[in-house]
C-alpha cells in the first residue's frame, strides 16, 4: 500500500487502541503472515515472501474491535482475525494483506459459576490457561484440543474444533451456551443466554463455523464440568480395521460413553505409534477410555472390553493405553511431528457408520495409487466417533517433494483434489473439525451444491462489503 | 550456525506459548517462542535480516527456560537464541547497552560495580558460591545462608563473591567473557579443595549444571558435587540435623518461584517444606507456579527491554495479590531485588527465605 494512504489509515486506527498496541514492522508482518498450515510454512521454508497484513492491531474490548470494522468499512480494507494461529488449513492468513486483528489481548475470565457450571471469558483468552484456571477449582473445560497450548477460545469456536474427549463431551460448539459477536458492520451483540429453547431458529450458531467470515467472536460463555473422579484408559489390539471400526460402533451404539475412542489403522499404528509411544504392534492400535464415577466407569469398561473380545480383539492392559494418554499431545511437538521440508496435509473427514470404511479405503486408494511416483505414505486414525458415525483423521505424507515452492504447492493440490473428490464421492463431509480456512473453500460449493447461493446470500448481507477474512471458507 | 535446527524445528510449533512469560506480558506473537524461532530461521532464510528492529526482538526473550522445560522434545530454543545473539553481537548490531553490561561483566566480572571481585584463597571441604547478585543486589541472603550452614554443623568457604556465574553474559550474547568467568570460578572451586559446591539460588545451579556444559562447552568437576542450598538444609532439617522454631503468627504469604527455579524443579519443594516447619500455616499459590512459574524481571531482559522487565515483576506481584497473599517468600537474591523494587504499590511485603530461616534457627540444631 502507498504510504500517503497507508500512513493515514494506521494514523486512525493508531487512535482506537493507541501506539503501543499497532504494528506495522516488518517482524511482526512476517511471524503474522503464516499460522499452523502447511502451506505458509512451506513457501517460507523455501525462502519465499508471503502476503502480509497492512497492519495489526492488538484490542484490548469489543467496542474496540467495532471502530476497527467501521474504518476497515470505510477504505474497504480486509479485516482478518486472529488467535492463536493454530489452525492447519490457512483460516488467519492475510491473503490480501489489510487489518489482522490479534484478540489475545482480551483474555479475561469474567465468571466462573461454580453452580451453574459456566464460565465466561474474554475470546482471546489461551486456552491452557483458561484450564489451569479452571482446574484450580476443580473444574474441566472438556474440550482437550491437541492445540488447547497455543489455541484462544475464539479459535475454538470459530472453526468447530473438537477435541480428544469429544466422544464423550462433544465438539467445542457443544459446550458453546452464548456468546458476543462483533458483526462486519460494527454492531455488537450477544445471544441468547441459554442455547436450548424454542424462541425461533437457531440463529446463534451461525458464527460457529464461520471463521471469522461473519464477524469478531469477543466473548464466550461455556459449559464447563467437575474434573473426573477416575480416568480408566487401556488398549485393544485389532487383527483387522474392519473388526476394529464394528467394536468402536457398538461401544457408541449401545450409550457406553468412553470419553475416548482412539483407533490407528495398521499403517498408523505401524509408523506413529513406534515413533512416539515405542509400541511395535501389528494390527489396528485402539485406546479406550471411561471416565467419571469410579464404579460406573468400570461397568463400562468391562462391557466395552467384552465387546472388543467378541470382535477378536485382544486387551493389551492398562499400560499401553495409560501411555497414550500421558503422551497424546507428544505426536505434535517437532521432530516427532510431520515436519518440512516433506509435504503433508490432514485430510480429515467425518461420515455415517455406514460408509466409513468404504469412504477410507477410497480415499486410500486415491491418494496413494494416484501418487505413487511421489512414494506418498497415507495413514490415518478414527479417533472422535458419535451415536450415528466416526471422525477418520487421514494424513498424506511425502517426504521428498519438490524443492521449487511452487511445485511444491501444485503438487500439494492435487493431493488434496485426489483426497477430497474421494472424500465427497463416498459420502463424506470435507472435514469434521480442522475448519475450512484456505485449503478447503473451493470444496464448499460443492459441499453444499443447491444450498451454496443461499450461504452466499448470507454472506453478503452480514458482510456486505466482504471485509471479512477474505477467500476463507469458500467466501 | 549451530542453533539451526533447533530454530528450525521451534518456528511453526506453537506448544509452549502458555508458558512463555514475554507472550504472557504483551499477548504479541511475534514475542513468543514460535516468533523467535521463526525470525532467527527468517534471517537464515534472507526473509529478514539483523537490524535494530529484529535484533530488538530478539533481545526481547527473558532466557528463562520455561520453553524448553515444557517441550516434550527438550528443545534448547533458549540456547539457540543466545546463539543467535552471539552472532548479532560479533556483527556490532546489538543494542548499545549489551556492550556496557558485556565490558563491565569481561573487566569487573559484574554488571554492578566497577570492582573486580577478589578471589578467595580458602580451603576447606564445602564452598558457598555467592555471586554477584547476592553480593550487589540482596547481601543479607549471605550472612544468613552462612548461618543456616553453620547451624548444620558445616563451615563453608565462600567462593565467586561478586562475581557472575557466567549466565548474563552468555544469554547477552557473549560466549567468550561467560567461559571466561565460568573458568575463574572453577579454578577458585579447584583451588579450595571443596568436594561440595553450595548454591543460593536454582539460577547459579543451572549455571554451573546444564549451562555450562550445554552452552558454554565447558566439565563441571567430577569429584564435585553440585548441591542447591534449600536441598541441602531440606535434607538435613529432614534428618533432624537442623531444627526451627515455628513462629506463632504470620500473614498470609506466598513463596514465589525464583527465576530459572523450572530449570531445578527439586528446589521449590524443599523450599515450601521448610517454610511449612517454620511458618504456622501452608502458603498461597500463586497462579504462576511450578513447571509454570514466570521469572520477575531478573536476567538480561532488566537491561535490553527494562520496560518488559517491569511488566514481568509486575505481573508475578499482580498474582500475589490476587492469591491473598500480602508476604512474597524466596530464596533467589535478583527475585529479591526485582520485587522489592515495586512491592509497596502492590501492598506485598518481600522476605528472604534465607533470612527468615536463620531466625528461625532452633538451639537444638546441630553444631
Amino acid at each position: 500500500m502507498n504510504n500517503f494512504p497507508s500512513e493515514m489509515i494506521r494514523g486512525e486506527l493508531e487512535e482506537i487502541v493507541g501506539e503501543h498496541f499497532i504494528s506495522v514492522k516488518e517482524t511482526d508482518k512476517l511471524v503474522y503472515s503464516t499460522d499452523w498450515s502447511w502451506m505458509p510454512q512451506m513457501w517460507l521454508d523455501r525462502g519465499q515472501p508471503l502476503p502480509t497484513p497492512d497492519y495489526i492491531i492488538h484490542p484490548g474490548s469489543a467496542e474496540e474491535i467495532a471502530e476497527i470494522l467501521l474504518i476497515a468499512n470505510k477504505y474497504r480494507i480486509p479485516v482478518v482475525p486472529w488467535g492463536g494461529g493454530s489452525g492447519t488449513q490457512g483460516g488467519a492468513l492475510p491473503l490480501f494483506g489489510g487489518i489482522l486483528v490479534d484478540t489475545k489481548r482480551m483474555d479475561k475470565i469474567i465468571e466462573i459459576d461454580e453452580k451453574s457450571l459456566t464460565v465466561t471469558a474474554q475470546a482471546g483468552i489461551n486456552g491452557q490457561q483458561l484450564e489451569w484456571a479452571l482446574n484450580e477449582k476443580g473444574l474441566t473445560l472438556p474440550h482437550y484440543a491437541a492445540s488447547s497450548n497455543c489455541a484462544t477460545l475464539g479459535g475454538y469456536l470459530a472453526p468447530r474444533g473438537t477435541g480428544t474427549i469429544s466422544t464423550k463431551y462433544g465438539k467445542a460448539e457443544d459446550m458453546f451456551l452464548r456468546m458476543q459477536v462483533v458483526l462486519p458492520t460494527g454492531e455488537i451483540f450477544r445471544t441468547a443466554h441459554v442455547p436450548k429453547h424454542a424462541a425461533g431458529p437457531d440463529w446463534a450458531r451461525l458464527w460457529l463455523g464461520a471463521e471469522g467470515t461473519f464477524g469478531i467472536i469477543t466473548e464466550a460463555t461455556m459449559q464447563v464440568d467437575y474434573l473426573p473422579e477416575a480416568r480408566l484408559l487401556r488398549a485393544v489390539l485389532f487383527d483387522n480395521l474392519s473388526n476394529a471400526i464394528e467394536a468402536g460402533r457398538l461401544i457408541m451404539t449401545r450409550r457406553l460413553e468412553p470419553f475416548v475412542i482412539r483407533l490407528y489403522d495398521p499403517e498408523s499404528t505401524r509408523s506413529q505409534v513406534k515413533k512416539v509411544l515405542g509400541y511395535e504392534f501389528d494390527g489396528a492400535y485402539m485406546v479406550i477410555g471411561f471416565d467419571g464415577d469410579p464404579d460406573i466407569a468400570a461397568l463400562q469398561e468391562r462391557k466395552a472390553l467384552e465387546i472388543c473380545m467378541g470382535l477378536g480383539g485382544r486387551d493389551l492392559g492398562r499400560e499401553p493405553g495409560e501411555k497414550w494418554w500421558e503422551h497424546r499431545y507428544d505426536f505434535y511437538y517437532p521432530p516427532k511431528s510431520l515436519h518440512l521440508p516433506w509435504m503433508y496435509g490432514t485430510t480429515e473427514t467425518v461420515t455415517t457408520y455406514d460408509k466409513i470404511e468404504k469412504l477410507y479405503w477410497a480415499e486410500k486408494k486415491a491418494v496413494e495409487e494416484g501418487f505413487v511416483d511421489w512414494n506418498l505414505k497415507f495413514i490415518g486414525h478414527f479417533s472422535h466417533w458419535f451415536h450415528w458415525g466416526v471422525m477418520v483423521y487421514t494424513r498424506f505424507i511425502i517426504e521428498e517433494p519438490p524443492a521449487d515452492a511452487q511445485e511444491a504447492l501444485q503438487l500439494h493440490n492435487r493431493v488434496w483434489n485426489a483426497a477430497m473428490t474421494a472424500v465427497l464421492e463416498n459420502g463424506g463431509m470435507i472435514n469434521e473439525h480442522h475448519g475450512v480456512g484456505l485449503k478447503l473453500g473451493r470444496y464448499m460449493r460443492r459441499q453444499y451444491a443447491d444450498a451454496w447461493p443461499f450461504l452466499l446470500r448470507l454472506k453478503q448481507m452480514i458482510d456486505p462489503n466482504g471485509i471479512m477474512n477474505p477467500g476463507k471458507t469458500g467466501f | 550456525m549451530e542453533a539451526l535446527p533447533t530454530t528450525d524445528n521451534c518456528r511453526y510449533c506453537l506448544m509452549c506459548r502458555h508458558v512463555c512469560p514475554v507472550g504472557y506480558v504483551t499477548r504479541l506473537e511475534t514475542l513468543t517462542p514460535h516468533g523467535w524461532g521463526l525470525t532467527i530461521a527468517s534471517v537464515q532464510r534472507g526473509l529478514l535480516a539483523w537490524n535494530e528492529e529484529t535484533v530488538n526482538v530478539l533481545y526481547s526473550c527473558a532466557d528463562c527456560g520455561l520453553c524448553r522445560v515444557n517441550c516434550v522434545t527438550d528443545q534448547p530454543l533458549p540456547d539457540a537464541i543466545a546463539a543467535a545473539r552471539a552472532e548479532v553481537t560479533s556483527q556490532q548490531l546489538a543494542p548499545a547497552i549489551v556492550y556496557e553490561v558485556g565490558e563491565m561483566l569481561k573487566k569487573y566480572e559484574n554488571p554492578y560495580v566497577q570492582q573486580t571481585p577478589e578471589t578467595g584463597i580458602s580451603h576447606g571441604e564445602v564452598a558457598l558460591f555467592v555471586g554477584d547478585e547476592a553480593a550487589h543486589r540482596w547481601p543479607g541472603a549471605i550472612s544468613a545462608a552462612q548461618t543456616l550452614i553453620r547451624a548444620t554443623g558445616v563451615s563453608a568457604v565462600e567462593i565467586g563473591v561478586g562475581r557472575n556465574n557466567g549466565y548474563l553474559a552468555s544469554s547477552l550474547g557473549f560466549p567468550e567473557t561467560a567461559r571466561t568467568l565460568a573458568k575463574a570460578t572453577l579454578e577458585e572451586l579447584r583451588a579450595s579443595g571443596a568436594g561440595k559446591l553450595l548454591v543460593l539460588s536454582p539460577g547459579d545451579y543451572f549455571a554451573f549444571n546444564q549451562h555450562l556444559v550445554e552452552r558454554l562447552g565447558l566439565t563441571w568437576p567430577e569429584e564435585v558435587k553440585l548441591i542447591e542450598l534449600t536441598s541441602y538444609l531440606h535434607d538435613r532439617f529432614n534428618a533432624g540435623r537442623l531444627t526451627f522454631t515455628t513462629l506463632e503468627d504470620t500473614i498470609p504469604y506466598a513463596y514465589v518461584d525464583p527465576t530459572h527455579g523450572v530449570r531445578v524443579p527439586a528446589g521449590r519443594a524443599a523450599a515450601q517444606a521448610i517454610l511449612n516447619a517454620v511458618l504456622p500455616m501452608p502458603g498461597r499459590e500463586l497462579f504462576w507456579r511450578g513447571e509454570r512459574a514466570h521469572p520477575a524481571g531478573t536476567t538480561a531482559l532488566q537491561y535490553t527491554q527494562p520496560h518488559l522487565a517491569d511488566q514481568l515483576t509486575f505481573a508475578k506481584l499482580d498474582d500475589m495479590v490476587k492469591s491473598g497473599a500480602q508476604m512474597a517468600i524466596t530464596e533467589d537474591a535478583g527475585t529479591l531485588y526485582q520485587l522489592s523494587r515495586h512491592a509497596a504499590r502492590f501492598g506485598v511485603r518481600v522476605q528472604g527465605l534465607y533470612e527468615l530461616l536463620a531466625e528461625q534457627i532452633s538451639k537444638s540444631s546441630a553444631q
